[in-house]
């Protein structure tokens, strides 16, 4: 389940809630900066071992805590890179399982767009991830993340409609590295594999966003969808793995205020459907400040 | 771009595990006086009879018949596969089941855990709950079953003395190393049906899935050329035969009646009677109740009921006295301050649900050291047999010692878990008496390597402390205890005639 809070926030949450996040279709100018601090809150309940929803007692609520700093910088008007990094926090409301802390990981994109023809945009964006600490990966729920130094390229279009109105919708996969766990032997599907490096399955995501945007000020829903090409499921009455087959589909809505230097944003996101996911509420808000870079 | 196709590079290396692949081998030696080791069930080595050969005519037109086999890739990997080892593989094999079933089972929705139920293995909960008694207990079994029915085909193929056919004929290219070793009844043979008569009796709902590997184990010697239809179907009436004695002590050991939850009140009675003010509960939600508590009633192997009373534990400190404070602020320590250290060796450890347990992460050990050492099929079996029935004799004295005391876990006290809680009483701790008997019996076996398995069984012991599901005496008395079971598997070891 703590995939699920990591992925939600690393890969996909942290990227939709910044000011200018690297999937979005925003830019920095220029030698502009925006440096931003934003906590978020993510948790749940009720959860999909396998395709069965259900409960746990001995979890109780499970809440993912994060603190990430973030900076995104205009290299030139149409090519932007964003770098941030989490600190990420679990506790379990009921049972026994200790709760786990830590940096997390650290992220680098770099986003570039095309000219725009007919209102429409096109945008690329490659980022990188990497483990900063030595953090568990295999006491899911509770590891702060999955373990694994992630590669992401996506593809994105942008649409300007009348009235500040836009439309983005992109696609991204995100290529995994095996991880090495605590533990020398572990089964995936029926197979008992007597190792410890353990293959984190890749993934795509899709998302669509329609939204307002004018000045610096923005209001956006979205509908998202996270899904592993492959993996295995969570056995009946099992705990969660690495190699688990995690799919998942939110919506949510993002907002921004910018008068000034001085900004704030904030997401609100809900898991409506997934498998081997936990069904998190996420909540963010960060503080936006953007400034000139000499 | 160039930067695309590093990053690329530094995370998409190689998708897929690779683990270590055991090449076959021919032993190190062949040990042509194993028909006359001692065994644990059958009482002497011919007591299952192996036909006579046929004629010597008839022998050669089986082993012409073998040239005209040509393999597929994929039998060839299966070739290369079970030429590993056919105890080991099974052992393998055993342990990805126990794996498999190792699952506690979920509440339903009256808040009741159902029992899992042997006539119904697939149903929801899965029979068997592979908990650690029950995989010591079937590997136990596997590897007793495995030994005995080794002796008796080795007392047989140097009565018989069939030469392999790459022996007799030597433009017969075997695909596996040949050894001296008769060829008639196959060992290869002895072991797949023995296993799989114990293995389908422990995990009834894998019928077909045992059947395809036992299909697959016995055509490997004719797809190897190593062996003739003759010698695989004695071989298997062999394995069969000896298994069937092996299943009968099963049925009677006394497993039927290990969940007997019935028992549990006298027991709480008895532990308050020792001055436990406090005793075990569950901590989970539901709470659940007590994993085989009467387990400790099975029959052990290598000593007598006398014996296991008069070697457990003596009594641990009582909760609120000085040295269990003592132990408490330990553990208190490590809950507020875990080192990233601590919290490996306890993951390294654990061994929870989803894994083959602490005895099958010992049989791994075992099996691994066995192979270094070029062993042959019958001294593996019979060094599996030994630490097996170690560990089961391990597992039974420690569950009675466990339920004499019914002691209280660490969570009773405020603490969290960084490996998860199981669910039966605190003193003394399995994984402590569960390695150090294993430990000291691999110690025995392989002087060289004495240190490390003791440094092992020692960093298990410690795993449970820095995981915070024990308390320290638990484990270091666990530990003494596991030593003095190991103990008397060496001395039996010391007595069969093998060394």
């Amino acid at each position: 389940m703590k995939k699920l809070f990591t992925f939600l926030f690393c890969l996909l949450g942290f990227v939709e809630l910044k000011a200018q996040m690297p999937h979005d279709g925003i830019y920095m100018n220029k030698k502009l900066a925006c440096g931003a601090l934003i906590y978020g809150n993510s948790s749940w309940t009720n959860y999909w071992e396998n395709g069965l929803k259900r409960d746990n007692p001995n979890i109780g609520r499970l809440t993912t805590q994060s603190v990430t700093a973030m900076i995104a910088y205009g290299i030139k008007r149409d090519l932007n890179v964003i770098a941030m990094i989490p600190y990420v926090k679990t506790d379990a409301s009921q049972g026994n399982l200790m709760s786990q802390q830590g940096l997390q990981d650290a992220a680098v994109f770099i986003k570039a767009k095309s000219k725009t023809y007919d209102g429409i945009t096109a945008h690329g964006v490659v980022g990188f991830s990497v483990p900063v600490t030595n953090y568990v990966p295999d006491f899911m729920p509770m590891s702060i993340g999955l373990g694994a130094k992630t590669l992401i390229v996506r593809g994105m279009l942008s649409y300007a409609l009348p009235k500040n109105i836009y439309l983005n919708s992109s696609i991204a996969y995100q290529v995994r590295s095996q991880v090495k766990a605590d533990r020398d032997a572990y089964l995936a599907g029926s197979k008992l594999y007597q190792t410890d490096m353990v293959a984190v399955p890749d993934a795509f995501d899709a998302a669509l966003r329609l939204g307002y945007l004018k000045k610096d000020n923005q209001l956006e829903l979205f509908a998202e969808h996270f899904s592993c090409i492959k993996g295995d499921d969570i056995r009946r009455n099992d705990m969660p793995f690495l190699t688990n087959d995690m799919t998942m589909t939110s919506v949510g809505i993002y907002g921004k205020f910018q008068p000034k230097s001085v900004g704030v944003n904030a997401r609100l996101a809900y898991v409506v459907d997934g498998q081997n996911v936990g069904q998190s509420t996420t909540v963010s808000i960060g503080l936006l400040y953007l400034f000139k870079v000499k | 771009m160039l930067c695309l196709w590093i990053l690329l590079g530094l995370v998409s290396c190689d998708k897929s595990v690779s683990e270590t692949v055991i090449e076959p081998y021919a032993p190190a030696k062949v040990d042509e006086a194993a028909g006359s080791w001692k065994t644990f069930i059958v009482t002497n080595p011919t007591e299952v009879v192996v036909p006579a050969l046929n004629s010597d005519a008839a022998y050669k037109k089986e082993v012409d018949s073998l040239k005209a086999i040509e393999i597929t890739a994929s039998q060839k990997a299966a070739v290369l596969y079970w030429g590993a080892g056919s105890v080991l593989r099974w052992n393998e094999i055993a342990r990805e089941l126990a794996a498999r079933y190792n699952i506690p089972p979920a509440a339903n929705a009256a808040g009741i855990y159902p029992v899992p139920d042997a006539s119904n293995p697939l149903a929801d909960p899965k029979f068997p709950f592979a908990n650690p008694p029950y995989t010591a207990r079937a590997l136990a079994y596997l590897s007793v079953a495995q030994y005995d029915a080794l002796v008796s085909a080795w007392k047989y193929k140097y009565q018989y003395n069939r030469p392999a056919p790459s022996v007799l004929d030597a433009s017969i290219k075997p695909l596996l190393p040949v050894s001296t070793l008769p060829a008639y009844p196959s060992e290869d043979a002895v072991v797949a049906q023995a296993s799989y008569v114990i293995l389908l009796a422990m995990f009834p709902g894998e019928g077909p899935f045992l059947s395809a590997k036992l299909a697959e184990a016995k055509s490997v010697p004719i797809w190897a050329k190593t062996n003739v239809n003759s010698d695989v179907t004695a071989g298997a009436n062999l394995g069969a035969a000896v298994a069937a004695k092996v299943i009968a002590r099963a049925k009677t050991d006394g497993m039927s009646a290990a969940n007997n939850q019935a028992i549990v009140p006298d027991l709480i009675l008895h532990a308050k009677s020792l001055g436990f003010t406090t005793v075990w509960a569950s901590q989970e939600l539901p709470a659940r109740p007590p994993m085989l508590p009467n387990y400790g009633a099975v029959k052990t192997w290598n000593f007598d009921r006398a014996t296991l009373e008069s070697i457990r534990p003596a009594i641990p400190y009582l909760p609120g006295s000085e040295a269990f404070n003592k132990d408490l602020a330990e553990l208190q320590t490590i809950n507020k301050s875990q080192t990233r250290e601590q919290a490996a060796i306890a993951n390294y450890w654990a061994d929870g649900p989803g894994s083959y347990t602490p005895p099958g992460h010992w049989h791994r050990y075992a099996c691994e050291a066995g192979i270094d050492a070029k062993y042959s099929e019958v001294r593996m079996a019979r060094m599996l047999a030994y630490v097996g029935t170690a560990l089961m004799d391990a597992g039974v004295a420690c569950w009675e010692t466990k339920y004499f005391y019914y002691s209280p876990r660490p969570q009773q006290f405020g603490l969290k878990t960084s490996v998860g809680l199981p669910n039966f009483p605190s003193y003394t701790s399995g994984h402590s008496t569960f390695s150090f008997a294993a430990a000291t019996v691999l110690a025995a076996l392989f002087p060289d390597r004495a240190n490390t398995f003791m440094a092992n069984a020692q960093q298990a012991s410690d795993s449970r402390v820095y995981g915070l599901i024990h308390f320290r005496v638990d484990c270091t008395m666990g530990g003494k205890h596991g030593k003095a079971i190991g103990a008397f598997a060496v001395q039996k070891a010391n007595a069969d005639g093998a060394n």
